[in-house]
């Protein structure tokens, strides 16, 4: 089962952190939510949940 | 299905010794071996056409429409199952809870498919006109029932489809639009009650039925992730095989000399599966009538002598066209490698070069567009297939953006090493910008995925040499988005008039490169040469 973990990211070109579930393995493009930079910088993880709980989050 | 017998091993009487043997005796063409068994061939092969076909979606998981708890609600496919005349009834049309024939038949339509809280966001293409066959065959079999589909597009887009559609509903066939929230099974009865909101009258609406059919999508064949990982195959979002492009090659996978045919490339009919094989049998007979192949002349070459046997780069290698093994100097088999270049920029230390873009020509040009005024300077690092040609896209449109930028092309973003970027920031430029194709668009099936971990890894090499990360910048950038290559640039403009001179003559120091260190493997190697 694939391991969901909470983590941060903040955005090169505008600043702004925010938090996203990342399933172990996915493969993303990722872009800010605020600006659409694709400048994303993964700062740190923390482990929050197995495949099922993250269905509800 | 094989048009040929097979021997039930597990039924037969015996085989050793023959116990029974009259079917052997009652084939005329001696087509029966039972010393026949499973063996694995090995051959040599120039061309694979990958046509593995696809999975029905289990409905197992949307008990919303009670398939595991109610008798009457049945897949699409068990319901062809019913109807055929080779089936269990012998083709007539009977409910499972009574062996009545129903009279009042739904359907629901995209049941596993446009549904992304599943993971499962894609149109599964083959659905609907199956429902509109099978509403046209029960209303001429049986003139009495009553069919409803429950939708919420109807896609009826192939040649006649529309037609199919148009006399689905002359026939009779109510189509109401909004998918069912609840089924109940009357306990007595086994009928159905389907509560469902009208999205056209907005009104909400319950319909007594005798059975409901499950419309089920398709999904990716399971063994789809082992056929990737042996032939080096990408997949898309939706699991389905990833073509080297979707307009100018679609049956040609990123791997050369593989090609695909049927669903396990995307949803498709029979008729479009029918044109896709011939597509692929056709390029896969140009590839081995050719006799010779070209290869590309953009390749890696591994210097054996300074290669450091990591593994690495085969790692990195999107392809699998770099051959190693723990212990050996790692080889790159030049007619697989397509020359995205990032294994050259994974080795640390030097002992890959790709031919026509080789680490001191780069550096030479990074040098070179910041020998003069670098802090005016914007050195924008741009793939050759998405994001280069997105700056031409914004020059042909005459879309008016800042002059400060100096463009290095490289084949793939992937091909931009640390030490180049590292070696501008050295030179004076106040920010660096690494671009490439969007994650879809990967013209080195994924090889900008190792961009984007690299840019990770300079970001904090830099802010540990108190260097502001910010300075260095990442971008997708498509072909087609000119517009988007110019407010990137002017951001990168507004960005470089941030960075102060101290700022620059810091990072220049900072950034200094430090001794390398030679593993002692080497040294003794060289030396015992």
């Amino acid at each position: 089962m694939a391991t969901t973990t909470l983590e941060t990211f903040r955005c090169m070109m505008c600043g702004h952190e925010y938090q996203e579930s990342v399933e172990k393995g996915e493969d993303k493009e990722r872009s800010c939510p605020k600006c659409r930079s694709n400048s994303i910088r993964h700062l740190k993880k923390k482990a929050v949940s197995d495949q099922r709980s993250a269905k509800t989050t | 299905m094989p048009s040929t017998y097979v021997l039930n091993m597990n039924d037969c009487l015996g085989n050793n010794p023959i116990a029974c043997g009259k079917c052997a005796e009652a084939c005329e063409q001696n087509a029966i071996n039972y010393d026949d068994h499973d063996e694995i061939l090995t051959r040599e092969i120039g061309a694979i056409i990958v046509a593995i076909g696809l999975d029905v979606y289990d409905p197992t998981e949307m008990d919303e429409y009670g398939y595991t708890r109610f008798d009457n609600v049945i897949t699409s496919m068990e319901f062809e199952r019913l109807i055929c005349a080779g089936g269990p009834t012998a083709g007539h049309f009977v409910r499972p809870s009574d062996q009545e024939r129903p009279k009042r038949i739904g359907f629901v339509q995209c049941v596993g498919s446009r549904n992304p809280k599943i993971g499962r966001p894609y149109c599964s293409n083959i659905c609907c006109m199956n429902t509109i066959k099978d509403t046209l065959l029960l209303a001429d079999h049986y003139p009495d029932v009553q069919n409803t589909v429950f939708y919420q597009d109807i896609r009826a887009s192939g040649k006649s489809f529309e037609d199919m559609f148009q006399r689905s509903k002359e026939a009779g066939t109510r189509y109401i639009r909004g998918l069912p929230g609840e089924v109940e099974e009357d306990p007595e009865t086994h009928n159905l009650t389907v509560t469902v909101e009208n999205t056209t009258s907005g009104s909400l609406e319950r319909h007594e039925l005798d059975i409901l059919v499950l419309s089920v999508g398709v999904q990716p064949p399971k063994d789809l992730a082992k056929i990737s990982s042996l032939l080096t195959l990408s997949k898309t979002s939706d699991g389905f095989f990833m073509e080297s492009h979707p307009k100018l090659k679609p049956v040609d996978a990123p791997t050369r000399g593989v090609f695909f045919a049927g669903f396990c490339e995307a949803p498709k009919d029979i008729k479009d599966s029918v044109c896709q094989a011939g597509a692929s049998a056709s390029r896969a007979g140009a590839l081995l009538n050719t006799g010779r192949i070209q290869i590309e002349a953009i390749t890696s070459r591994i210097d054996e002598q300074a290669c450091m046997k990591c593994g690495q780069c085969a790692a990195v290698c999107p392809y699998g066209a770099i051959n190693w093994k723990k212990g050996e100097v790692a080889v790159v088999v030049e007619a697989a490698c397509a020359g995205c270049g990032a294994c050259g920029a994974t080795c640390q230390f030097d002992a890959i070069t790709m031919r026509h873009f080789t680490d001191d020509q780069l550096i030479a040009q990074v040098r070179a567009l910041l020998e003069l005024e670098p802090q005016d300077k914007v050195v924008v690092f741009a793939c050759n297939w998405c994001s280069y040609a997105g700056a031409d896209m914004a020059g042909i449109s005459r879309i008016q953006y800042p002059a400060s930028n100096r463009v290095v092309r490289t084949m793939c973003s992937a091909r931009v090493s640390e030490e180049m970027v590292l070696e501008a920031f050295r030179c004076g430029a106040p920010v660096v910008l690494v671009s490439g194709c969007h994650y879809a668009d990967c013209h080195y099936i994924n090889a900008n995925r190792q961009t984007a971990k690299r840019m990770q890894r300079l970001w904090d090499k830099l802010e540990k040499a108190g260097v502001r990360p910010e300075r260095l910048q990442l971008e997708w950038i498509s072909a087609a988005e000119g517009q988007k290559f110019a407010e990137v640039m002017r951001q990168m403009e507004e960005l470089r008039k941030t960075v102060t001179m101290e700022e620059i003559e810091h990072t220049r120091h900072a950034l200094q490169p430090k001794h390398k260190k030679i593993p002692e493997k080497k040294t003794a190697t060289a030396g015992a040469r």
